[in-house]
């Protein structure tokens, strides 16, 4: 195989290394307490989201003119054993191929907007750098997540975004609501984090290696060019079907906690905590569609299972329904716009699951792009809608919900609670997946208590340890 | 539930109508905002007008737990920069103690002196756990306290050591702790004892003799228990109920007031909220723990037609709230959803103001869902959360037995004390020789100037000094007046925002003379453009207007708007198709999917170029907008009318001579972007509405020959060579737009290019003097590179302040312009035109005036001191995670109260003080004023907002206090002197003194 060109290697470098470069100038200058002004902020912001799509730009244009459809950024094995049975190893490794660099693009342009939007949206704003710091954790997030070639690179993109959302979420952590919310995204996202985990132990179990090119089919051989050889998305899985329903079913739930994906779907209202433009980048566009992307990337394992495949269009299309119901009724503008976006990741991820991947890629570029526009300017509604009444010249007619009429009075209030409860989504998670583990946990504390108060000799009715006083004011 | 029979007491007509009479009681409290699309300033402790200002803060304190006034901290560091004077803070504590000021405290300190003592070093309160960590691993007891005079500390160690040296060792009257001391320190070796030694020995001694003192005192009385259920069980278990409640209750307000949010509206809306309510809830579905009763109840209050009274007497019942306390327990019921209470209250009453409204009695509707999910809470948490088993009747009572005494301890009230000592110098053997009933005296003297009378102190320090500043200003002030017949006349709007468009227009152009009148001009009328759907009202929002005008298309250009508004109507048809079709599943798959990508071209332009952006839309905008000229239609209005209307304005500004050729009348209004709250920034004197249609009305009035002449006979000569033009500022991108120009005859043309050039000239002047409190527009600015600045950030999607609003409102004066004009009053005082000299004997006018302007004025100010004072509690705190729900108001993220109040960003920059209003009247018209109109000498009465008068002769100045004007003495000498505005206020971002402009039409 002839070399891979040292530019396209050089511009990976810099899409790859400019936002870890941003996380280290805010992250350190905080530390040091010697925080960046808002002037300097925006300026390094502006700077590393335009090189870093400048680079992105360059190696499309580089991937176009050398006629390579699969640019490897290898940061080396970090683990490599070599014994009798498999080899070992554990690689740090970026993929630039026709699915990542539209993706990674897309990021870009919406957080180097979203930039400069919050620049101006946050000015003056006590929590101003904590906020650009965690902005540019997520952005790493994204850019190393999309980019990943191994499923520890991935794991490591998909924890910064994951930490950075919770802590976005709860911005505002002066108030009591915006902490619990932030505690439940960080629940869900712990939840698709295990599933995602215990996906990379299987591929490492059964390969030796957590490289997504068994899944997604690309492989090198020796004295073919590169363009003869299947990339995105044209490869195919190299498990054996039985490994790929299970790791994909795995990967399943991963995709399904982030893209809030039913039964997941109750967090991705409560996300709308945080400051507009978070919401906006954030749930709106681009971290729900972390779940969409990987069930993209690793599209190939779905055709290796055919079961898996049904479950992915199931779930999919479950989601819309379920989403377009829920937000029929939403009254807040923040809320109905979430649940818009889940209607549409919903039906993203059917796509996928019927294997139209060029359409679930178009899709989700172009709903995430016109999201963030809608999120964006979601406190304009008023004027927005008195702009149209002008320009209709009476009220605006309530959007037709004929097929509503058609039910049944009972059904119709019962199809109207279900949908203004969000399904009891959160109710039953919180019944069947909480309350269980919580009790587990809380025996096991027991026991230990009591395990450690007999070891040091003290008397076993030792008294509950104390809860926790949280102050709550009047909730607002 | 547990209390299936209904209870027998309470029920029947005598039952519901005591009960209705404390839920209107209760609703009282609720704030008074409408819809926020239509932003009306009001004082926000309306509830509590009747009282005196400090009375009903601290109400306001108990009622809804918010501040009384800033932060001690807050005014400590205006004491640090100089905007609180000391001497200001001595003054004030002498006249607020009159004669007490003097008083002995058990030989101590006079009574002024510990105060003035306890505002010039903070003293401490907290937790006790935080000050047993401070004394134990501090320096509490080895240092004296930072601040505190070379002499005190002196006196301080000299006592101390001479004590210990002389009777302390000896044993002689040995406290008891003194043995542990002196042997800690280490007795055998107290002649070589360090300074430091002793300094920590002093301390040591006077901690332990206050602490010992304040032993043996009765503690205080303990703070009444709580009355709800909610707080007594958060205070025992650490359960907060309402979390739950709240997340079932929210969506339902939110669903039944929806106006339009939502695509499905509830169902069974038009029976009620509590119908509704219960319909939803009668059928099956998951419910969470505490809510599993509830299936079974709603089905049984439908079936057996319990009404909402009922129900409320139920639940009130069966929570054990006895009808003495019904008022109390129900106005606790109602504030926890303060905002969401209120707004169903609001669209209740007036129905009128919204697209779809809601049935009366809906407020009552929501305390019986209310009470009814507090009683399922309470039950539920008794028996998981506490492990109560009894009645439900007798939970409060449980609980109140369980709750810990919060009384403060003997440390927590002796540490102020020892604090003070070591200010003021006294030692522990002057302390130690106090009687314990002296010591509950100086106790009960510290604690008596407690923290929010100490605020309240610092408050009056805080306004003594603006007071001066304005006062001194007016007196000092040389009167300005164009010598001759002015060039032109304009009059504004009385908001403070034009106090430095006039101070421009007049410094640009000096034969010009302005006047202010509240913005609607006396036109109050509902209107509806040409362009727009419905009519709204311009005018103040107590007075409901009788006559409808229209702006309509003159008829040469109808056809080709008739195009264009076909062409709008399609547009907007299509756009609104648009916006619902990317929520929904199919539609909004084919357009996310097929024309998504697109968005990035408005998204990126929009964020990163919006004046470009802005400039394209407007050039697009051309080709369907109706450009063609218009009229307003005042048919509605008779001959007559319009001439009481037309006189009433010249009247009250006392323009009834000398009219220029050349009359503009500027309404105001400010356009902005991606800004929920944008109506609080239009004209209050229209209802927050854009003024632009009153001034076009007054100035077509004002042209119309019928009406000249009925002027006449009632001896009002407006000249004929006078022409008036209407037009509207827009405060947010500084423009002014005239209409009708085209009815300005050609022999004005001239004289009406100048005036226009003038304006241009004073409004890029008046960007400029804005900039400067943007943190964001660099003081080095030029005036273009201003005036781009602010009509950047009017069309910035991410602008947070498009402007700063009423923001630097301070005060009013009432009275001629020569009094003010070429003063620099820093946009910090609206404006009333007024002329004594021309009015009634009996000062007609100026009630009339006051009438209007006082509860207008008032509002403003008291609506941005609350909300400054108290952002999260009387405002509605920042506006980033703001969401706007059911087209109403905002909500705190996904789900929370609706907020009311003024978010922080507009309240930011705010001094929170009283108006002070400023009347160029005699003492007599003032009184004879005050004694018509009860309502306003309440406000005065009660310190609302301030009063002082100018007299209309002299350059006299009195202060209203207590009932009485007593003659102010000016603190200063001159006012200074700059040649400009830009000159006084180049380099400055904070509020400025005020300053004479030497203007060249002056001196």
């Amino acid at each position: 195989m002839p070399e891979q060109p040292l530019a396209l290697t050089l511009l990976g470098m810099v899409v790859v290394g400019t936002p870890l470069a941003l996380v280290g100038l805010l992250g350190g200058t905080s530390v040091l307490d010697r925080r960046l002004g808002e002037r300097a902020t925006a300026t390094a912001v502006a700077l590393v989201t335009s090189l870093a799509l400048l680079a992105t730009v360059g190696v499309f244009v580089l991937m176009l003119g050398w006629d390579t459809r699969h640019v490897v950024l290898n940061l080396g094995e970090w683990v490599h054993l070599d014994g009798e049975g498999p080899t070992y190893h554990f690689a740090v490794k970026f993929v630039f191929d026709r699915l990542s660099v539209p993706f990674v693009a897309l990021t870009l342009v919406l957080c180097g907007t979203i930039g400069a939007f919050a620049n101006r949206y946050m000015h003056r704003e006590r929590g101003y750098n904590r906020f650009f710091f965690l902005y540019s954790l997520f952005l790493a997030g994204m850019l190393y997540a999309s980019l990943a070639g191994t499923i520890e690179t991935l794991f490591a993109g998909w924890e910064l975004v994951g930490l950075s959302s919770a802590l976005l979420v709860g911005f505002f952590h002066e108030r009591p609501a915006p902490v619990a919310n932030g505690l439940r995204v960080w629940t869900v996202y712990r939840v698709a984090d295990a599933a995602l985990l215990l996906a990379a132990v299987v591929l490492h179990h059964s390969s030796g290696g957590g490289d997504l090119d068994q899944l997604t089919g690309y492989r090198e051989v020796a004295g073919v060019s590169p363009l003869e050889l299947p990339s995105w998305p044209f490869g195919s899985c190299a498990l054996p079907a039985g490994q790929a329903l299970l790791v994909g079913l795995l990967l399943l739930v991963a995709a399904a906690g982030k893209s809030a994906l039913v039964p997941f779907s109750g967090w991705l209202p409560r996300a709308m905590e945080g400051p507009t433009p978070s919401s906006a980048v954030f749930y709106g566009a681009l971290s729900v569609h972390l779940g969409a992307y990987l069930l993209l990337r690793v599209s190939p394992v779905l055709e290796a299972s055919l079961p898996l495949a049904v479950v992915v269009v199931v779930l999919g299309l479950t989601t819309a329904l379920f989403a377009a119901l829920a937000g029929s009724v939403q009254t807040d503008i923040k809320s109905a716009l979430s649940f818009a976006s889940l209607t549409q990741v919903g039906l993203i991820v059917a796509e996928i699951g019927l294997g139209l991947r060029y359409v679930a890629l178009v899709h989700l570029l172009g709903h995430a792009c016109l999201r963030t526009l809608q999120f964006l300017r979601a406190p304009t509604l008023l004027q927005d809608f008195q702009k149209l009444e002008n320009a209709i010249g009476d009220r605006l007619p309530r959007p037709a919900t004929s097929w509503v009429a058609a039910l049944p009075a009972a059904g119709r209030v019962w199809l109207y609670r279900f949908a203004l409860e969000r399904g009891y989504l959160d109710a039953a998670l919180d019944r069947v997946v909480v309350g269980p583990f919580v009790r587990v946990f809380r025996w096991w504390d027991g026991l230990e208590q009591r395990a450690t108060a007999s070891l040091a000799g003290e008397k076993s009715s030792q008294e509950e340890p104390p809860v926790p006083v949280v102050e709550v004011e009047h909730a607002r | 539930m547990q209390s299936t029979d209904s209870p027998s007491t309470d029920s029947g007509p005598d039952g519901r109508s005591r009960l209705r009479h404390a839920i209107d009681h209760a609703a009282h409290y609720l704030p008074a905002q409408g819809p926020i699309n239509v932003f009306i300033h009001h004082n926000t402790l309306h509830a509590f007008e009747h009282l005196p200002f400090d009375d009903a803060v601290r109400q306001g304190t108990t009622k809804f737990g918010c501040q009384p006034y800033l932060s001690e901290e807050r005014y400590r560091g205006e004491v640090a920069r100089g905007r609180i004077r000391f001497d200001d803070l001595r003054d004030v504590l002498a006249e607020d103690l009159g004669g007490r000021a003097g008083d002995s405290l058990v030989g101590l300190a006079t009574r002024a002196d510990l105060r003035l003592a306890m505002l010039e070093h903070p003293v401490w309160a907290g937790s006790i756990a935080e000050l047993l960590w401070y004394i134990a691993e501090a320096d509490a007891l080895t240092r004296v306290r930072a601040g505190v005079s070379a002499a005190a500390r002196g006196r301080l160690l000299t006592e101390t050591r001479r004590w210990v040296m002389r009777d302390l060792r000896a044993g002689r009257s040995r406290p008891a702790w003194a043995a542990a001391l002196l042997a800690k320190f280490g007795v055998s070796r107290i002649e070589g004892w360090k300074e430091a030694m002793w300094e920590a020995v002093a301390l040591e001694a006077l901690w332990c003799v206050c602490r010992d003192s304040v032993r043996g005192l009765p503690p205080p009385p303990p703070a009444p228990p709580p009355a709800r259920h909610r707080d007594l069980l958060l205070a025992v278990a650490a359960f907060d109920p309402d979390l739950g409640v709240h997340e079932v209750l929210i969506p339902l307000c939110a669903a039944f007031l929806d106006q339009g949010m939502s695509h499905w509206p509830l169902p069974e809306r038009e029976r009620g909220l509590y119908q509704a309510f219960l319909t939803l809830r009668r059928r099956g579905g998951p419910a969470a723990g505490w809510l599993r009763g509830l299936q079974r109840e709603a089905a049984r209050l439908q079936d057996e037609e319990v009404s909402p009274f009922d129900c409320i007497l139920e639940s009130l019942a069966a929570l054990g709230v006895a009808e003495a306390e019904w008022d109390e327990y129900l106005s606790g019921a109602l504030l926890p959803l303060r905002g969401w209470a209120g707004m169903i209250h609001q669209v209740e009453e007036r129905g009128d103001r919204v697209p779809h409204p809601v049935p009366k009695g809906s407020l009552v509707e929501f305390v019986a869902v209310r009470l009814l999910l507090d009683r399922l809470a309470a039950a539920h948490a008794a028996r998981a959360e506490v492990g109560y088993n009894g009645p439900l009747t007798g939970l409060r009572d449980e609980l109140r037995a369980r709750l810990a005494d919060a009384v403060s301890t003997p440390e927590q009230r002796a540490f102020p004390v020892f604090q003070l000592a070591q200010a003021l110098g006294w030692s522990p053997v002057e302390l130690h020789a106090l009687t314990p009933g002296e010591w509950a005296l100086l106790v009960g003297e510290v604690e008596a100037f407690s923290e929010v009378e100490r605020r309240r102190v610092f408050h009056l320090a805080y306004e003594r000094r603006f007071t001066a500043q304005v006062l001194d200003g007016l007196a000092l002030h040389a009167r300005q007046k164009p010598a001759d017949r002015p060039a032109f006349q304009v009059v504004t709007c009385i908001d403070e925002r034009e106090e430095s468009f006039r101070r421009h227009l007049e410094e640009a152009a000096p034969a010009c003379e302005t006047f202010g009148a509240a913005g609607f001009f006396g036109v109050a009328m509902y209107y509806r453009g040409s362009g727009d759907a419905h009519f709204v009202p311009l005018c103040p929002i107590v007075i409901r207007p009788t006559h409808w005008v229209e702006e309509r298309a003159l008829a040469a250009s109808s056809e080709q708007n008739g195009h264009r508004a076909r062409a709008r109507r399609a547009l907007g048809a299509t756009a609104h198709q648009f916006h619902v079709g990317t929520r929904t599943f199919a539609l909004g798959a084919l357009l996310t999917a097929g024309v998504g990508v697109l968005a990035t071209v408005p998204l990126v332009a929009r964020v990163l170029f919006p004046r470009l952006a802005a400039r394209v839309r407007r050039w697009l905008g051309r080709f369907v907008d109706g450009n063609g000229h218009t009229e307003l239609r005042l048919d509605g209005f008779s001959v007559e009318e319009m001439t009481d209307i037309a006189e009433r304005l010249l009247r009250d500004v006392g323009l009834t001579t000398t009219f220029a050729p050349l009359v503009v009348v500027l309404g105001h209004g400010s356009h902005s972007l991606n800004n929920p709250h944008e109506s609080a920034y239009n004209c209050g004197a229209c209802g927050g509405a854009v003024g632009e249609a009153n001034a076009r009305a007054i100035a077509q009035m004002l042209n119309d020959p019928r009406i000249r002449q009925t002027l006449v006979a009632r001896g009002l000569a407006i000249p004929a060579d006078t022409v008036f033009v209407g037009g509207v500022h827009n405060t947010c991108n500084e423009t002014v737009k005239f209409a009708d120009v085209q009815r300005v005859p050609a022999s004005h043309q001239g004289r009406f290019d100048e005036c226009r050039a003038a304006i241009e000239v004073a409004l890029a002047r008046n960007a400029h003097e804005r900039a400067r409190r943007f943190d964001s527009a660099p003081l080095s600015l030029s005036l273009d590179g201003a005036r781009q600045h602010v009509a950047a950030r009017a069309e910035d999607l991410a602008q947070m302040r498009p402007e700063l609003g009423h923001a630097t409102n301070a005060a009013c004066v009432v009275g001629r312009r020569e009094r003010t004009r070429g003063l620099y009053l820093d946009r910090r005082a609206f404006l009333v035109s007024y002329d004594p000299t021309r009015d009634t004997a009996d000062a007609a006018v100026l009630a009339r005036i006051l009438g209007a302007v006082v509860p207008v004025c008032a509002g403003i100010a008291l609506e941005y001191y609350f909300s400054h004072v108290d952002s999260a509690g009387y405002g509605c705190g920042t506006k980033l995670p703001h969401n706007i729900t059911a087209m109403l108001g905002v909500m705190d993220g996904p789900a929370s109260d609706l907020r009311t109040g003024l978010p922080w960003q507009m309240v930011e920059i705010h001094e929170p003080l009283r108006l002070l209003f400023v009347i160029e009247a005699t003492e007599a018209a003032v009184r004879a004023v005050l004694a018509r109109d009860e309502a306003l000498a309440g406000l005065f009465r009660n310190g609302w907002v301030r009063l002082a008068i100018l007299g209309p002769e002299a350059e006299e100045v009195r202060e209203y206090r207590g009932g009485e004007f007593v003659v102010y003495q000016p603190q200063a000498a001159h006012l200074p002197r700059a040649d400009s505005s830009l000159d006084w206020y180049r380099g400055w971002r904070d509020h400025l003194d005020f300053a004479e402009i030497a203007s060249p039409t002056g001196s």
